[in-house]
């Protein structure tokens, strides 16, 4: 462009003021694509983000409330309101706010009698204490929540306290027994347990209200478990199925609660001796702390005889022996305690030390997690510290996302993508390595089909055709890349799946007797007499093709039921389940190849056509010239001169593979499994992200997890787009130098 | 060369180029295989086939239409072909199914008597049968068949009134008082939230005119409970193929086709009636039935939309690129962008539509001026303002493409006789150059909304709806409700075929609305395919 004539003599101010408004406003839109994509990316990244963030953990100002030794600490969901268990007896309702008492209550202790030693249960909302008698004491409690109008307001109550003993009439040393466990299941079943020289002793409590006196009556049993030298620490299931047990020596041990006294499995001491155990969430994780201050999660898995300890993983841990470890009610997550006052915040299932930091001088007198897990009490004899954890996605690190996960339940480390789950425990499964695969997978049968097809029509359209049929196909090609992927979708899920299931050999028949028919057909064209041949533009041959391939297809409709009678033994569906154990899902990724080919065959098709049109004349024309044929030409010059065209044609056909969502979403049954079976189907990122994305809450871990697959889709598109964009200018510039 | 023989390498060139010629063949098969499976179907769904009354070899009828037949399967590859049929039997009401398969070789004999009867209605979907008798309560209007018949048309037409009006009642008066009522109830909650004392006289003239509003309410409904019933008053007496009777309200039929007696005029009539209420009727059922009005107007609107948004941005950025800016590497960052966008996944822009359009600047509106309506969320949910927004973005880089190969046909010395009379560049380019360049724009505005028009996926995430409560244009300020949510011809497909609970029933109207999707985008294309060769005539002559 050249530069313009300067009009400043015959131009007024306005008309000047115009045009340099008008350049800028021209210059803005032109601006804005930028700043359009880059808002894309930007937002897209900016929600993804916080994913990969740690915790964020505040300590509050600690509060100095007047009880000198308390043993248990239970703090309300609101975080507005706190239970002290105390060693007198007496639980204290404290208010968090301000540390004003609100409530006393008192356990019915016989004179001079104090509790030793006390834990909370907070998935079953008590405390249990052990008294001077070697008595176990359950302390149920309740936070009522209170709505005056807008005003909430959280009323602690502490209920009816009882006492269990487990080995009654001896009045054991409280000294002799390392630890004890209590629980209530959501059933109703009260489980306490205790150790003392060598067994366990297991009471479990079923309460029935009589119906004639409406009074509570206990339905108990009793029996020991024998138990290892040393055991220090016990913790309890949630569903009180299964008890397990840490030991000075490192050991650790499980027994089935299920049908009385069973003998335990063991896992073999290794490390440092087991300072404290606690069962997470779901029952299906063990975290196991010790006195060198590592941190481990186990899984109780079902070996061939029982039960049977598994360690999955080991943290980084800490630097005192773990005194305490806390389960969130909410999740997987938990929090260490050490020795020195070191308190850590881990999540199981993505392996993630998400904080770590020094709040206490020593080892805490109590400490509790909040129901909600967004806070923690700690109790000391200088006061009752406070944390308030921000924690929004701990579940998600790469590992999770891209790695195998050993997930509760499961056998073996595993790639899942599960994210929802019937029960509060669920654990959510996010890993996007079946996504991705599936999508590589409709990716790959899509372009086995689209290529082909695409590529070596473009270059009979571009070297064969006569100019006039030409013009008449690319507007038909244009069409096809028109066609709303909805109705493809439609087309491949409702009205081709149930017709390849029905006749697979015929499609099979088809792809073999086509290639032969039509170059059969390509022969005896050529036999025709030459001035006939002459009298006929060049490619009118496609229409022959045409009739031929229909010809083909009917053939091998035909031919399908007595192949598959031959070969197959009547249905090819049952073979393949009889000699391979495949199922054939209707809609497979079979179906898909050729509904998202059909959708990929235009851009292919249309992108290598300009490459092939855009070789040079006087190449082709040398060649032909020195001799070669028509064939020897297309071969030899052009298609090697064209390729790195093709390469982009290819490259954008699979950018739009990878995104296209209706047709996947439709044609295949969104099953997220692994494999490259073409007879199963599969779920792509894109049609999840359509699945899931209208049942994820804003903001939350799922939502963002999707917005991360959007951004993979978005940056594989971006990178395979100019990657093709940079070949084609290149080629464009070798083209101009020809 | 005729009958000589060739050389192996020739043999393999012929070959190779007819495989080459075949794959070509191939791709264009399929276009018109699909174009035309979506013709056949498509069109065919409003035809009606005759009604067949089977006699079977136990001795029962049934009457339906016969949907495909097909080979049965065998293990016995030397038994002969055995065939069954798919019969639309109807009367869900009577048997819960649609459909039934029955061997050809039960088939005693087949009839297709005149009288017998297709009844389209409202509920339960289609009722084959005789017509006995009709009733109104206890009283007999027309004992026999043939004065039944002969009351019927007058009848039908009465009900069809009654049902027109019951609907206006509805949607129009009961409608409107709804409205009111909402608003004073959102008008009471904004002054609690400004914080005007409850003994405020503005409170006190709210709630008496929610009394009032409340009292015209249940005056309206009670008339409309009363037309209800009166609506149903009238029963067809119906007797189906297999000796059951059943009584229909009279206002439940929609259309009574004697299909057997038809003439070809009367087919074709009764095929126009069809496609009319198809493209101009509201969904009934569920979506299964009826027409598809809604879709068709939703979508048109959100094409619209998008266009007014899209245009001005892309026909900018292909100006700046082909007008103003020096070929360089910034220019080159932008045509990367723009092909980037363009390659971009369509679901990859709806999740963006989802988090910055709808939660972001929509969550932040409805905070600052739909306070009161909260938590209800008003633009803070998918849109149709959002999704034409949404398919914006999707579509600028079609705009661009093709306006900047429109203004790149302008010959230059188009541009430099502007210059050298002494005008600006912007007068050149906006007075001289764009409008010359008018056919590549058009041609870039036009493929921008058929690719809006077939485009799904981000419109799912962003304000698409199976059925939306009222029309996002209508007669009440301020007329365009950009917040309303809409229904789309492609979502509808998706829906109806694969969330419907009744996929096999619903099938023929999903290649309809297909049919119909595919016609509107294949048009729209050929359109710019047309304008974008007649821009080329016409500047072919014009040099450099």
């Amino acid at each position: 462009m050249s530069r313009p004539i300067s009009p400043a003599s015959t131009t007024s101010r306005r008309r000047r003021l115009t045009d340099r408004l008008g350049r800028w406003a021209v210059m803005a839109g032109g601006l804005s694509i930028i700043g359009a994509i880059l808002c894309i990316l930007l937002f897209i990244l900016l929600e993804v983000l916080p994913l990969f963030g740690g915790a964020r953990v505040e300590r509050l100002p600690p509060l100095r409330p007047e009880c000198s030794s308390a043993l248990a600490l239970a703090e309300d969901e609101y975080r507005s309101t706190a239970l002290l268990l105390d060693a007198d007896g007496t639980v204290r309702g404290l208010s968090l706010d301000d540390g004003s008492e609100i409530g006393r209550w008192a356990l019915p202790l016989e004179d001079g009698q104090h509790l030793r030693r006390a834990r909370t249960a907070v998935g079953a909302s008590l405390f249990a204490a052990l008294d001077d008698r070697g008595r176990i004491w359950i302390v149920p409690y309740t936070f009522e929540v209170r709505f005056e109008g807008d005003l909430r307001s959280i009323h602690p109550t502490v209920g009816q306290a009882v006492a269990i003993d487990p080995w009654p009439g001896t009045e054991p040393d409280p000294r002799s027994i390392p630890a004890f466990v209590a629980g209530r299941s959501p059933e109703g079943i009260e489980t306490v347990a205790a150790v003392r020289g060598g067994e366990v002793s297991v009471v479990r409590r079923e309460g029935s209200e009589n119906f004639l006196s409406g009074e509570m009556e206990w339905d108990e049993t009793r029996y020991s478990l024998p138990a290892p030298a040393g055991l220090d620490t016990l913790a309890l299931g949630p569903d009180h199925r299964r008890l397990f047990g840490g030991s000075r020596s490192g050991a650790l041990v499980v027994w089935s609660l299920d049908d009385g006294p069973a003998e335990p499995a063991l896992a073999p001491a290794e490390g440092a001796g087991v300072t404290a155990i606690e069962v997470l969430i779901g029952g299906g994780t063990l975290v196991v702390g010790r006195a060198d201050g590592s941190l481990e999660t186990w899984f109780p898995l079902r070996g061939h005889d029982g039960p049977k300890l598994v360690r999955v993983h080991r943290f980084s841990g800490q630097r005192g022996a773990i005194r305490s470890i806390l389960a969130s009610q909410r999740n997987k997550g938990f929090i260490a305690i050490d020795d020195g006052g070191g308190v850590g915040l881990y999540y199981a299932t993505s392996r993630r030390t998400l904080w770590t930091g020094r709040v206490l001088e020593g080892a805490p007198a109590a400490a509790a997690f909040s129901p909600k897990a967004d806070g923690a009490l700690l109790l000391d004899s200088a006061g009752l510290y406070r944390l308030s954890i921000d924690n929004p996605h701990p579940e998600i690190s790469l590992r999770a996302l891209f790695g195998k996960v050993w997930y509760e339940g499961y056998p073996a480390p595993s790639y899942t993508w599960q994210s929802s789950g019937g029960s509060d425990d669920f654990e959510p499964k996010l890993s996007l390595v079946p996504l991705l695969i599936g999508t590589l997978k409709g990716t790959f049968y899509s372009l086995i089909l689209a290529i082909p097809l695409g590529v070596f029509g473009a270059m009979y359209t571009s070297q064969f055709l006569h100019p006039s049929l030409k013009r008449v196909i690319k507007p038909i090609v244009e069409i096809m890349a028109a066609l709303p992927s909805v109705v493809l979708g439609f087309l491949a899920g409702l009205w081709l799946a149930p017709r390849i299931e029905r006749s697979f050999t015929g499609l099979l028949l088809a792809l073999l007797l086509i290639p032969l028919a039509v170059a059969a057909a390509g022969l005896a064209f050529d036999r025709l007499p030459r001035a006939l041949r002459a009298r006929l533009r060049p490619g009118t041959e496609v229409l022959l093709y045409g009739v031929v391939i229909l010809l083909a297809a009917g053939t091998a409709t035909a031919l399908a039921g007595p192949t598959e009678r031959l070969f197959f033994g009547g249905s090819f569906t049952q073979w393949l389940v009889d000699t391979s154990g495949i199922p054939f899902d209707q809609r497979n990724a079979i179906v898909v190849g050729l509904a998202m080919g059909f959708a990929v065959i235009p851009i292919i098709f249309s992108v290598s056509e300009d490459a092939f049109s855009n070789v040079p004349r006087n190449l082709i024309s040398g060649s032909l010239a020195l001799g070669a044929n028509r064939w020897q030409t297309v071969t030899r010059i052009v298609l090697p001169t064209a390729s790195p065209g093709i390469f982009s044609a290819i490259m954008i056909g699979f950018g739009r593979a990878v995104g296209e969502t209706m047709i996947v979403l439709m044609a295949t049954g969104n099953t997220p499994i692994m494999d490259w079976n073409p007879f199963n189907g599969f779920r792509t990122l894109s049609a999840n992200i359509a699945v899931e994305i209208p049942e994820a809450p804003f903001g939350g871990t799922l939502y963002r997890t999707l917005f991360l697959s959007a951004l993979l889709l978005f940056l594989l598109t971006f990178v395979v787009n100019t990657l093709a964009e940079v070949v084609r200018s290149r080629l464009r510039r070798r083209y101009a130098n020809l | 060369m005729a009958g000589s023989r060739r050389p192996v390498s020739e043999v393999i060139g012929i070959t190779s180029t007819a495989l080459c010629g075949g794959a070509l063949a191939l791709c264009l098969l399929l276009v018109a295989g699909l174009l035309g499976l979506l013709l056949y179907h498509g069109m065919g769904y409003f035809w009606q086939s005759p009604v067949v009354e089977l006699t079977l070899d136990d001795g029962s009828v049934v009457a339906g239409e016969i949907v495909e037949r097909e080979e049965i399967p065998s293990d016995d590859e030397h038994a002969e072909a055995r065939h069954r049929i798919r019969l639309m039997v109807g009367n869900r009401d009577l048997t819960g199914h649609d459909f039934i398969w029955i061997d050809e070789s039960r088939i005693e004999h087949a009839t297709y008597p005149e009288d017998l009867l297709l009844i389209e209605r409202l509920e339960w979907g289609k009722f084959y049968g005789r017509l006995q008798a009709i009733r109104s309560g206890d009283q007999v209007l027309a004992a026999d068949p043939r004065a039944a018949a002969a009351a019927w048309p007058a009848l039908h037409a009465r009900k069809r009134r009654e049902l027109k009006r019951i609907h206006r009642l509805e949607k129009k008066e009961i409608g409107e008082v709804n409205r009111e009522i909402e608003n004073l109830r959102l008008e009471a909650r904004r002054l609690d939230l400004d914080g005007v004392a409850d003994d405020d006289p503005r409170r006190a003239e709210i709630e008496r005119s929610l009394l009032a509003r409340r009292s015209h309410y249940e005056e309206l409904a009670g008339r409309l409970e009363e037309r209800r019933r009166a609506f149903l008053r009238e029963e067809l007496l119906l007797e189906a193929a297999d000796g059951t009777e059943k009584a229909i309200p009279a206002g439940h039929v929609v259309r009574l086709v004697r299909a057997n007696a038809l003439s070809t005029w009367g087919r074709l009539a009764l095929y126009r009636s069809r496609a009319a209420e198809f493209l101009l009727g509201e969904p009934r059922e569920s979506n299964t039935e009826g027409g598809v009005f809604p879709a068709i107007f939703g979508t048109v609107m959100m094409v619209f939309l998008m266009s007014f948004a899209v245009s001005p941005l892309g026909v900018l950025a292909a100006i700046y690129l082909r007008e103003y800016a020096r070929e360089g590497w910034f220019v080159k960052i932008v045509r990367i962008a723009v092909n980037n966008l363009a390659g971009v996944p369509s679901i990859v822009f709806g999740v963006f539509g989802l988090g910055f359009f709808v939660y972001a600047v929509g969550g932040s509106i409805d905070r600052l001026f739909f306070a009161e309506a909260l938590p209800t969320p008003t633009f803070g949910t998918g849109g149709i303002l959002w999704a034409s927004l949404t398919l914006a973005l999707l579509t600028v880089p079609v705009v661009i493409v093709a306006a900047e190969e429109g203004l790149a046909a302008v010959p230059r010395i188009v541009r430099e006789g502007s210059l050298a009379l002494g005008a600006t560049r912007f007068e050149t380019i906006w007075k001289v150059v764009v409008p010359a360049a008018a056919p590549g724009i058009l041609t870039g505005m036009i493929l921008a909304m058929a690719r809006a028009a077939g485009e799904v996926a981000p419109l799912m995430l962003v304000g698409v709806v199976k059925l939306a409560p009222a029309m996002p244009l209508d007669g009440h300020f301020p007329f365009i409700h950009f917040e309303r949510k809409f229904m789309h011809l492609g979502f509808h497909i998706y829906d109806l075929g694969f969330q419907s609970p009744n996929v096999e029933a619903t099938r023929p109207l999903v290649f309809a609305t297909s049919l119909l999707l595919v016609g509107v985008v294949v048009a729209m294309n050929l359109l710019a395919i047309w304008i974008r060769n007649h821009l080329r005539r016409k500047y072919a002559g014009a040099a450099v």
